[in-house]
């Protein structure tokens, strides 16, 4: 099985990528100008600091940036495109022949593109709108090659990259959009415009099993482009666009080439390969450490601070609780106490942590793991069917831990990893 | 010929000069057909006139095409703005070829006529702005050339016609032809008159990338080179009375040394080629629900509705839309797109080498001005030869003039001096040095103070 992707993602910046319009505004038509709206006459300027976090993103995802790159001229009639043209990148895009490492997995990154939005459709029962607001906002489009093996793989993928386009200032909750490319046989389908994360796994899902079931009934899986139905989570066959030869696309004449050379890229954190290495180095579970830092910036920056001061379990802790609170400012002498009372198998509360916070002193005491265990053994003696429904749905013990986590003010992975012994019977 | 601006502000203008000027004005527009509008609010300043194609803010700018009728830009060109705000007025919009499509004047709505005999044609693309000049005695006209529209109808109507370096006059707020070769350019009736205006609407513009800020030369090595094949091109007439120009100028001190230069022969297709193709994406956007023409149809499914409201393109436009989509199709591109994309670069790369040394002078048209049904009867083909002198300077964005040089039966003949990129004051030097012997002459001459 072969999966591809065409990731959409629109870029932060302030003004559009060919005119100074605001990039993002709310009162529909109320962020346009004549070079936005295509009025004859307009030409565009490219705005630069989206050419600079477009080449920050080729580079983070290790592709060659041409010297110069251009623009192309995509034609196409479609009410939502004002100039009846979308200007993209062909010849020489921001990057190409990249990589991205998803779950120990390489997958090709063929090129990344800068190209402007169209305008918004809105449609009513009786009419359609247009908003063009959304017209000239600046996009990046990453196209990998068809390297993604499963859907295991295309949910990594999908994180790592994520992670990377936040550490790089990208808001991925808006407009991430992706085509997918699927072949389980010969046949390649494609699936156009599926919006959002958890849409695109669904998408993947729904087209594996459908193929396979053609391919396993011995059914030829006819080479097309389908929608994904968001509602009924199925693809169906959609109306098929124009094809190269119909976009016939030019070098935007009005854009000479750009020149990447002084261009000034944003530094890419990769913050999965830094989980992976905290954790081997510092003795942490990966995949907690990785939860806590993939897209939080300033849960990884205290990382950083504190990593070789204070043992890294404790700190992952004392991370999660203050990011609970929505705490990110803490002070080295308010952290050494929360510290303290984490790594002594305490859990506080709000009032506590926020007398921490405020620079209080408050006592830390040492859990007696005794008193935890017998509380769990009662627990059990009292509801003895807790320990099969634990099996079927790990989630059924949630009650159990909350009502400790309260009377003790003990971290919940402490109760976590004791109810896991006691259950083992050990 | 001395500076008509200077000798205009220093004239003491008398009670009602503007409206006795635009009354005169309109008199005569109603046979020659050189202004689509008429600012009859002007009041002061030194008139300059403005091609169809370049956006003025709050005047119907048409591009000489029906589909853009109605279309009022809420901008001015940047080369409209700078000379507003010099002490320069609006007169009006002058007629053209439909976006410019065309080399007589004769593919729109209104047809501007030759003022030297109103059978002939005026030329075109910049039909009314060559016109104007020629029937105004104090003004200056904003004109555009893709690939001869200034040099053309500046040689027929007997004026002065600057086209400039490509990128050195911002073309913010021009109705796109073909951008890679679309240069704004100043006629007037003399070189000194251009190189005022050009003073103040030339150089870098934050709205247009491709305008640059390049440092001008001026270089003049008195040195002349004829291409035998432009030459060749020529019909006989025109040649007997370009080779007396040659005379003349060898007498000015210049050395004059022809060379054969094969290839520039290709420039045409190229030109054709690369214009189409820009010109077909240009005009994607006229689908008649944003501005000019509006279809009010919005149940109609979207193909029939964008089919429908592009039928109001002239047949020319059509012809060159067909023609450029399919010349940039996938399958096809390599064979011409991107082929004319290298004959470009070689046309630049070989004449330029050629303009290191000195100019390139040939004459403007290889025929004398014909009259109206004549080039009527011209089949497409037929008419884009007519291109052949013209179009090497455009497609290697050039800078070039054509200034007047003979009268032959009474109609002006144009010739055309090239030079290399950014030594455009060079030649505006050299037509001056040429106008200190020569006397252009006008029939009109409307504005005049006594
Ligand atoms: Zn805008």
């Amino acid at each position: 099985m072969k999966i591809g992707l065409e990731v959409h993602v629109a870029l932060p910046t302030d003004s559009k990528l060919f005119c100074s319009c605001k990039a993002y505004s709310e009162e529909p038509n109320s962020s346009i100008c004549p070079i936005c709206m295509g009025l004859p006459g307009s030409k565009p300027m490219l705005n630069e600091k989206a050419l600079m976090l477009g080449v920050s993103i080729a580079k983070a995802l290790g592709c060659k940036v041409p010297e110069k790159i251009s623009f192309s001229r995509k034609v196409y009639f479609y009410p939502d495109l004002p100039k009846s043209y979308q200007i993209t990148q062909v010849d020489a895009p921001v990057g190409h022949s990249g990589t991205l490492e998803a779950d120990g997995v390489s997958i090709g990154i063929r090129r990344i593109q800068l190209e402007e939005d169209p305008a918004k459709i809105i449609r009513e029962e009786e009419y359609t709108l247009l908003d063009f607001n959304r017209s000239g906002v600046p996009l990046v489009e990453i196209v990998t090659e068809p390297d993604i093996k499963s859907e295991a793989i295309l949910r990594a993928f999908l994180t790592e990259l994520k992670s990377i386009l936040y550490y790089l200032g990208v808001d991925i909750n808006k407009e991430f959009k992706a085509d997918l490319n699927i072949s389980v046989a010969e046949q390649r389908v494609e699936i156009k415009n599926i919006t959002g994360t958890k849409n695109i796994i669904d998408a993947a899902k729904y087209e594996i099993e459908r193929q396979n079931k053609l391919v396993s009934a011995n059914q030829k899986v006819p080479s097309e482009t389908r929608s994904y139905n968001e509602a009924k989570m199925i693809t169906v066959p959609s109306r098929e666009k124009e094809s190269d030869e119909e976009y016939g696309f030019i070098y935007d004449p009005d854009l000479s080439e750009y020149s990447t050379a002084s261009i000034k890229a944003k530094k890419a954190v990769f913050a999965s390969r830094i989980a992976k290495e905290y954790a081997s180095k510092y003795k942490a579970n990966a995949q907690t450490l990785a939860e806590l830092v993939l897209f939080n910036r300033d849960a990884l920056e205290m990382i950083e601070r504190w990593k070789e001061k204070y043992e890294m379990k404790a700190l992952i802790g004392s991370i999660e609780l203050l990011e609970k609170y929505g705490i990110m400012d803490i002070n080295e002498r308010a952290m050494a106490r929360l510290l303290d009372m984490v790594s002594k198998g305490s859990y506080p509360d709000k009032e506590t942590l926020m007398k921490i916070y405020g620079g209080e002193e408050v006592e830390a005491k040492q859990i007696d793991i005794k008193l935890i265990d017998k509380e769990i053994s009662e627990y059990i003696k009292r509801n003895p069917r807790i320990v099969e429904e634990y099996r079927k749905n790990p989630k059924a013990i949630n009650f159990m831990v909350g009502e400790i986590t309260k009377k003790y003010k003990v971290h919940p992975r402490i109760i976590s990893e004791r109810l896991n012994l006691i259950f083992a019977g050990k | 010929m001395s500076s008509s601006i200077k000798e205009f502000q220093s004239k003491e203008k008398p009670e009602g000069y503007y409206k006795k000027l635009v009354n005169g004005l309109s008199e005569v527009n109603k046979q020659l057909g050189a202004f689509l509008n008429i600012n009859e609010t002007i009041k002061d300043g030194f008139p300059f006139s403005v091609k169809d194609n370049l956006c003025v803010r709050d005047v119907e700018t048409k591009a000489g095409s029906e589909i853009l009728s109605g279309y009022i830009p809420p901008f001015n060109a940047t080369c409209v703005e700078r000379l507003s705000s010099s002490k320069f007025s609006f007169l009006g919009k002058t007629s053209m070829d439909e976006f410019g499509f065309g080399s007589f004047g004769l593919n729109t709505m209104c047809v501007a006529k030759n003022p030297f005999n109103t059978a002939y044609v005026a030329g075109g693309s910049s039909s009314g702005a060559a016109v104007a000049t020629s029937i105004l005695k104090y003004h200056v006209a904003l004109a555009e050339s893709t690939g001869g529209s200034i040099s053309n109808p500046a040689a027929f109507c007997g004026v002065v016609g600057f086209t400039p370096t490509y990128g050195a006059i911002s073309r913010y707020g021009l109705v796109d032809y073909a951008n890679s070769l679309d240069k704004i350019g100043i006629m007037a009736r003399s070189s000194e008159d251009i190189r005022t205006v050009f003073d103040i609407v030339k150089g870098p513009d934050s709205y247009d990338s491709t305008c640059v800020g390049i440092k001008f030369t001026n270089v003049n090595n008195k040195k002349i080179f004829l291409i035998k094949q432009l030459l060749d091109a020529t019909d006989e007439k025109v040649r007997s009375e370009f080779d007396k120009l040659v005379s003349k100028i060898r007498e000015m001190g210049y050395s004059v040394e022809e060379k054969s230069l094969e290839f520039i022969e290709k420039a045409i297709p190229a030109y054709y080629i690369i214009s189409m193709a820009e010109a077909s994406t240009n005009l994607a956007k006229y689908n008649g629900y944003k501005y000019g023409f509006k279809n009010e149809n919005f149940s109609e499914e979207y193909n029939r509705f964008f089919t429908e409201s592009r039928s109001k393109f002239g047949v020319e436009a059509k012809r060159r839309v067909v023609l450029g989509t399919f010349v940039r199709s996938a399958s096809v591109k390599e064979k011409y797109y991107r082929k004319a994309l290298k004959v470009r670069s070689l046309l630049i790369r070989e004449i330029g080498k050629l303009l290191k040394n000195g100019f390139i002078l040939t004459p403007t048209m290889p025929i004398t001005t014909p009259k109206i049904e004549k080039a009527v009867s011209l089949t497409p083909v037929e008419a884009y030869r007519m291109d052949i002198l013209t179009i090497p300077p455009s497609i290697c964005g050039f800078p070039h003039v054509s200034f007047p040089y003979s009268y032959p039966n009474g109609m002006p003949l144009g010739a055309q001096i090239i030079s290399d990129h950014f030594n455009d004051y060079a030649l505006l030097d050299f037509v001056k040095s040429w106008e200190t012997s020569f006397r252009y002459k006008f029939k009109y001459n409307i504005g005049d103070i006594r």
